[in-house]
């Protein structure tokens, strides 16, 4: 009797925590849906474009537009901006030229003396000192000659100024223009993001794409889309890409798959989901207006439903 | 907002209630997943159209070679065409010629067409006589190249270079194996349908280079190929009994199966080609043998008195799928391929026979009649999704291309005509018929020949 007793309780007990470790362990997994706009009226629209105006706090420092991370670029050759100066002295009085380095050339010339070290010994002719140091390692003989010749150089200084010059960005410029590929864009590299600043706050009611026009944009994916038969078949074959666009709705970047899978057909879908994307391109039916919310895409390319056999 | 507020409230009570599953109910409390930043879209239709490819002519590396040079691209489009998955562009549409093998095409021209994808190719006559083939295939909207290779061969072999480069083109594309680097077995029917010769023939898998196997003086039927050796086997009426027959294609040599008192019939290899398994007739039913081909050896898998015959292993070799009658009218059962208890997958209405196992082991294709009609129809092994694929006055003999995506059958349209094959994609689309010279039956597919 005793014996049956535990049994039965145990047993129940058994049961009953079974039940609620394995009916509660799930609950319903229904995250709390986006809010959605519908653009009804064009006064849905112009509300969600200005309400976050007024409460939106303002970036104490806009930092600069940084679209992708990558390694910065550098500022500005020093150089280049001492070559700016003698150009412009030397169109109005070409005699002043050769004063006119001695003053900003000392400059820069404090760090890296070896590099500048021929110009100095030309302009600094009466203070010995680089000679010196120079006479300690040379030979006396060699240097003479040096002298001399840093004496003729000295008159001849006009031809020289061209030398310094040597402008960079000119070269860029110019390789630009042989260059023949199509232009693409650089987006501003820097090694944390920061987006520009829209009006309004981050991500209260930012600007988002209405249900019509997210239908649009995927009725116009799905007419490009073109699975290969072969992966048609395996259902669980998901290809998410990220889509960077352009105001004018162009590709900004090359369209990029986010996930992988071991599944053999991954590849030739996650192509036909790339393909399907180069060839709708350029997507200018978006409003110029909600840029921020399409100008990247995650588009998550889905052939669960297309087969049910 | 509201729905994750219940949730919450929800755990709390479970918990007060249920102290021991807190660390269950402390994963319950994780935070619901976060909406995404980027806007998200979800895409879940598209087409499934074949692709258009574009396939100029192969260049020759001399002019005498460009003869063959289109014939290779030719044999390549044709391929492509018949598999139903590619659309090949018309020649008169191409802005580019591909007059240069060695550049990379002007890709602008290759998009205006709408062409997705691009195969280039040159054919050169090498020093010996043998060819030397070079194909490249390129995406032509992300502007890559996708594969390139080069292939040598004797000058007479150029079509098996064109359906091993098909096979390169088509397994990069969809993701499945190629299955144009075959060849197909077949009995060749002539003569007036009260004298039918038959004898037993192969060709590649597009019909082309017929050769004939036998002379026609036995009456040849349902030819299996093995799938690793060069070996077809069949079943031949001779001066007695039918019985069946071992061939090696290559040396001509021919040899009985087993040395059984009775007749046998519908033999079919094993997936590894080490054992034949067939039917033995014994008095008014049949049963279902395996032969050892090493040690000649026999196992008996089947002892009803039933009709039990045409079986067909699965690919892994597990299990056999064959026809019975022994629930009164013949349908389709499964059993582990050491014989023993079978059980039953066909339910539908009217007769199943002929169950042929698919390679990718994902469907069992079978003849089905009923209504007066025979038609071709896949399941999967376990009975469910049945489909029928075609259907009418006499369909017959499933055979499973390599890649256990098209099938291969013979269809006979009745009254004097004689029958002919075709080959059917496993959607049931894109019905093709087989080029033959004269009427042909009884289609076995090879495996890869590379």
């Amino acid at each position: 009797m005793k014996t049956g007793l535990t049994v039965s309780t145990v047993g129940h007990a058994a049961v009953l925590l079974w039940a609620l470790v394995s009916f509660g362990a799930k609950p319903h997994d229904a995250p709390p849906p986006d809010s959605m706009p519908v653009d009804i009226i064009s006064m849905s629209d112009f509300t969600q474009l200005t309400s976050g105006a007024k409460t939106a706090p303002k970036a104490p420092v806009p930092k600069p537009l940084v679209e992708k991370v990558a390694e910065a670029k550098p500022v500005e050759n020093p150089a280049a901006k001492v070559s700016d100066k003698p150009e412009i002295t030397t169109a109005s009085a070409p005699a002043e030229a050769p004063p006119e380095p001695k003053v900003s050339e000392p400059k820069p010339e404090a760090k890296p003396a070896k590099t500048e070290a021929k110009p100095s010994e030309a302009e600094k002719k009466p203070e010995p000192k680089p000679d010196a140091e120079a006479l300690k390692k040379d030979e006396s003989k060699k240097h003479e000659p040096k002298k001399d010749e840093a004496k003729a150089t000295a008159p001849k200084k006009p031809p020289q100024p061209p030398q310094p010059k040597f402008d960079p960005k000119q070269i860029e410029q110019k390789l630009a223009l042989l260059d023949k590929r199509a232009p693409q864009r650089h987006a501003a590299a820097g090694d944390v993001l920061s987006s520009q600043p829209t009006l309004g706050a981050p991500n209260g009611n930012a600007p988002r794409l209405s249900q019509n026009e997210m239908d649009a944009l995927r009725a116009r994916l799905a007419a490009c889309w073109n699975l290969p038969a072969g992966a048609a078949d395996a259902k669980d074959l998901n290809v998410e890409v990220q889509m960077l666009l352009r105001q004018d709705g162009s590709l900004s970047a090359e369209p990029k798959v986010l996930n992988r899978s071991a599944n053999p057909f991954f590849q030739v879908a996650a192509e036909s989901a790339l393909r399907a994307i180069r060839t709708c391109a350029p997507f200018d039916f978006l409003p110029v207006a909600k840029y921020e919310a399409w100008k990247d895409i995650e588009i998550n390319f889905n052939p669960q439903y297309m087969f049910r056999s | 907002m509201l729905q994750s507020g219940h949730n919450s409230s929800l755990l709390i009570t479970r918990r007060t209630l249920l102290a021991a599953t807190a660390a269950g109910a402390v994963s319950l409390l994780a935070p619901a997943h976060n909406a995404a930043a980027a806007t998200r879209v979800d895409v879940t239709q598209g087409n499934v159209q074949p692709m258009p490819i574009a396939l100029p002519d192969f260049i020759g590396g001399t002019p005498p070679d460009s003869e063959p040079a289109r014939g290779v691209s030719q044999v390549i489009t044709n391929n492509l065409r018949r598999s139903g998955l590619f659309a090949p562009i018309d020649p008169a549409a191409f802005l580019d010629k591909g007059a240069n093998f060695d550049a990379t095409p002007r890709f602008e021209d290759w998009r205006v067409i709408n062409a997705q994808a691009l195969v280039t190719g040159r054919l050169t006559r090498q020093g010996d006589g043998r060819f030397k083939v070079e194909f490249r295939l390129w995406d032509v909207s992300g502007g890559q190249q996708l594969i390139g290779q080069q292939y040598f061969s004797p000058a007479d072999n150029w079509r098996r270079i064109a359906h091993i480069i098909s096979d390169a083109i088509y397994e990069r594309l969809t993701g499945e194996k190629g299955y144009f680097d075959t060849r197909v077995v077949f009995i060749d029917e002539t003569g007036p349908k009260e004298r039918r010769v038959k004898r037993l023939a192969i060709m590649d898998q597009d019909g082309a280079g017929v050769r004939y196997l036998t002379r026609g003086e036995d009456l040849v039927l349902t030819p299996r190929f093995s799938p690793s050796t060069q070996e077809i086997t069949y079943m031949s009426y001779g001066q007695a009994d039918p019985r069946v027959f071992l061939l090696n294609i290559e040396t001509g040599q021919r040899e009985i199966v087993g040395n059984f008192p009775g007749m046998t019939f519908s033999p079919r290899f094993s997936p590894d080609g080490q054992r034949i398994v067939m039917s033995l007739q014994q008095g008014g039913n049949s049963n279902i043998f395996a032969m050892d081909l090493r040690s000649k050896t026999t196992t008996r898998l089947t002892d009803t008195p039933a009709i039990d015959t045409a079986p067909s292993y699965a690919p892994d070799g597990s299990r056999i799928c064959f026809e019975s009658d022994r629930g009164g009218t013949q349908q389709i059962y499964v059993m582990s391929a050491g014989g023993g208890a079978a059980q039953r997958i066909s339910f539908g209405e009217g007769s199943y026979s002929t169950p042929v196992w698919s390679p990718r082991g994902d469907y069992i294709a079978f003849t089905k009649r009923g209504r007066g009609t025979f038609g071709i129809g896949v399941m999967k092994p376990d009975g469910q999704g049945e489909r029928l694929l075609t259907d009418g006055f006499h369909n017959e003999g499933p055979t499973w291309a390599p890649n256990g995506r098209v099938l291969m059958f013979f269809r006979d349209p009745g009254g004097n005509a004689g029958p002919g094959l075709y080959t059917v994609d496993i959607t049931g689309r894109n019905e093709q018929r087989i080029p033959t010279p004269s009427f042909a039956s009884d289609p076995a597919w090879s495996p890869l020949l590379s």
